[in-house]
């Protein structure tokens, strides 16, 4: 049983290597390759994440090299972030199958599950680790197989998608490399819990500030916050419909996990104090919801709307760390797992569209909703979702964000969280009209007709998740609890 | 000032890594994007490769006759796996500029700024 927690990371690495040599001469094994690694993967996080909420958080060595000297695993409550990464994942790779027949040269699409599967070990990994150097090997595993994923449909627009996002996010590492090693000079160690320990008694204040900076903006280039988001409305956009589904909703939590990973590394340390820290990330936060959602009100690709409304998402999860108590830490543990579950429908949806349809933009996809009516049902759900109207999924997380702002007696960011989510609800209002209620710029829009099967069933059943993701939410607020208090508590 | 002249080597890869960063953002080339992007990355590898430097510590070898003190070796085993990353990344940079300059025939980010 102790060994669920590796193997959870190492299985979909070692297969995503072994993939292309597999499926070679043999086509069509890969899929099944990847949905049974990813299907043992659900598995395996399903126990741990049961385990987790029956005894707490526990650890791993890896080959028995006890926790400072060897490498430890540490599964605590926000790793259960990686049930989310595989289900949707899982989903994902169902979805993948008619899509990539169409849209992939035949000779890539082994690369391409490959590609996924490498994607899921490294991003599983990165939530289990509870150590700084693998940490930051992890999350390069997740960066590097996700340009190349951007670049994988082929055009002069992927890769040049691709590229940029390959220099943000190879500048945000060394960033983030540069301060794990400013680290490790201070301490001498890597172990988060240790260096924890270790970084209280150090007194010189100007290295760990310029860790604590460093990390922080590295991590959030990696999330695709408003300054520093300009990679991501291409990458998203631009890469194939899986893809976006699979790097908007989970890639760019990352960025997020990593940053609830380093601030109780630096909550016990004297040396410096997170409050200043914190209300930049609200305003950062505040500023960045609204951008996002003023952005996304004037595009008319869909993709590209989806993107800026992630980078709004983003927003409020900052906002929510930002506001540091824990009504609004818990919002944003929440947010961080339903916007997965929303993005993906959304995604999936959008691309069942473009796939079916052949186009993108709001105004050549009017008429859409009577062809296909289960997919758009199913996006109108997720938009529903984003807005963040009550019985759905987008709800409970920024509930507890504004309920966090009035709490810590900022209501002037509970108006941001309102404000922000009008403004989704008018682009909601535009793709409601769009497809139902406008009459069709082409004629052949009518006789489209449903995705195949394979395709619509992970659609709707995310559809399905997203408003049982809004019934259910006392689960995940129950699960994270303590890990909330902890941070919380600047433990 | 006795302070910055006996860490005169960080100055000297924190304006390696400045270097690094201003040709990334400031070079309109994608290959010099990329030759921006490795002198970083040799910045921040010679700095923690330092940061493992112990004053008259010898190869940490143990063997007959071996006696401390010993340079810390767990730096260096980071930097070979960080080294293996950036080689990856510079070989996964360099086909997507090959593939650019494929579709686009140019390598100028102003330039393909027309051509998306």
């Amino acid at each position: 049983m102790s060994h669920w927690l590796p193997l959870a990371a190492f299985v979909p690495l070692v297969a995503g290597a072994l993939t292309p040599a597999m499926a070679r001469g043999r086509p069509g094994l890969a899929r099944g390759w990847a949905l049974a690694v990813t299907a043992f993967c659900t598995f395996a996080t399903a126990a741990l994440t049961r385990r987790v909420a029956l005894e707490g958080p526990f650890s791993y060595a890896m080959g028995a090299w006890a926790a400072p000297l060897g490498i430890e695993l540490r599964f605590d409550e926000f790793s259960a972030a990686s049930l989310f990464i595989c289900v949707i994942m899982l989903l994902v790779l169902v979805y993948s199958g008619p899509y990539v027949r169409r849209a992939l040269p035949a000779t890539r699409i082994d690369w391409y599950y490959s590609l996924l599967l490498i994607n899921l070990g490294g991003m599983i990994g990165f939530v289990i680790t509870g150590d700084l150097f693998n940490l930051f090997v992890f999350m390069e595993l997740v960066a590097v197989s996700s340009y190349a994923l951007v670049a994988v449909g082929g055009g002069r627009t992927a890769a040049l998608a691709a590229f940029k996002y390959l220099v943000a996010g190879a500048v945000s590492s060394v960033l983030i490399l540069f301060c794990i090693g400013v680290l490790h000079a201070l301490t001498g160690s890597l172990n988060m819990a240790d260096v924890a320990r270790r970084l209280a008694t150090v007194e010189s204040r100007p290295p760990v500030l310029l860790a604590l900076a460093g990390l922080t903006a590295g991590f959030l280039v990696k999330a695709g916050l408003f300054p520093v988001h300009v990679w991501l409305p291409d990458a998203h956009a631009i890469a194939p419909s899986p893809i976006n589904a699979v790097s908007s909703a989970l890639v760019v939590k990352l960025g997020i996990i990593g940053l609830l990973r380093i601030f109780p590394l630096f909550a016990a340390a004297g040396a410096v104090s997170l409050a200043p820290l914190f209300e930049a990330l609200a305003w950062l936060g505040a500023i960045s919801v609204l951008a996002g959602a003023f952005f996304a009100l004037f595009q008319e690709d869909i993709k590209l709307m989806l993107a800026y409304s992630t980078i709004s998402n983003i927003g409020y999860i900052v906002l929510g760390l930002g506001l540091a108590g824990e009504l609004a830490l818990t919002g944003a543990g929440v947010h961080i797992l339903n916007h997965a579950l929303i993005k993906a429908t959304l995604f999936l949806a959008a691309g069942a569209m473009i796939h079916q349809s052949g186009h993108r933009t709001l105004h050549d996809l009017r008429g859409i909703g009577r062809a296909m009516p289960w997919t758009t049902l199913a996006l109108l759900i997720g938009a529903l979702s984003i807005v963040g109207l009550p019985p759905t999924a987008g709800f409970p997380g920024k509930w507890y964000i504004a309920l966090g702002a009035l709490e810590s007696g900022r209501p002037g960011f509970a108006v941001v969280v309102l404000v922000g989510a009008l403004i989704i609800f008018i682009y909601f209002a535009r793709m409601l009209n769009a497809f139902y209620f406008r009459a069709p710029s082409h004629k052949e829009m009518l006789g489209v007709s449903e995705a195949p099967a394979s395709m619509l069933g992970p659609v709707l059943l995310l559809g399905a998740l997203c408003v049982l993701g809004g019934l259910l939410t006392h689960w995940p607020v129950a699960l994270i609890a303590p890990a909330v208090g902890r941070l919380a508590g600047g433990e | 000032m006795d302070d910055l002249w006996g860490n005169i080597d960080y100055a000297a890869f924190v304006g390696l890594f400045c270097i690094g960063l201003y040709v990334v953002v400031a070079k309109q080339n994608l290959i010099k994007k990329l030759l921006g992007l490795n002198i970083m990355e040799t910045a921040v590898f010679a700095f923690i490769v330092t940061s493992g430097m112990v004053d008259g510590g010898t190869a940490p070898i143990i063997g007959p006759g071996a006696t401390g003190p010993f340079a810390s070796p767990l730096p260096h085993a980071l930097i070979v796996t960080g080294i293996v990353v950036a080689v990856s990344i510079t070989a996964l940079a360099l086909s997507l500029i090959v593939e650019i300059y494929r579709q686009c025939g140019t390598l100028e980010a102003d330039e393909l700024k027309g051509a998306e």
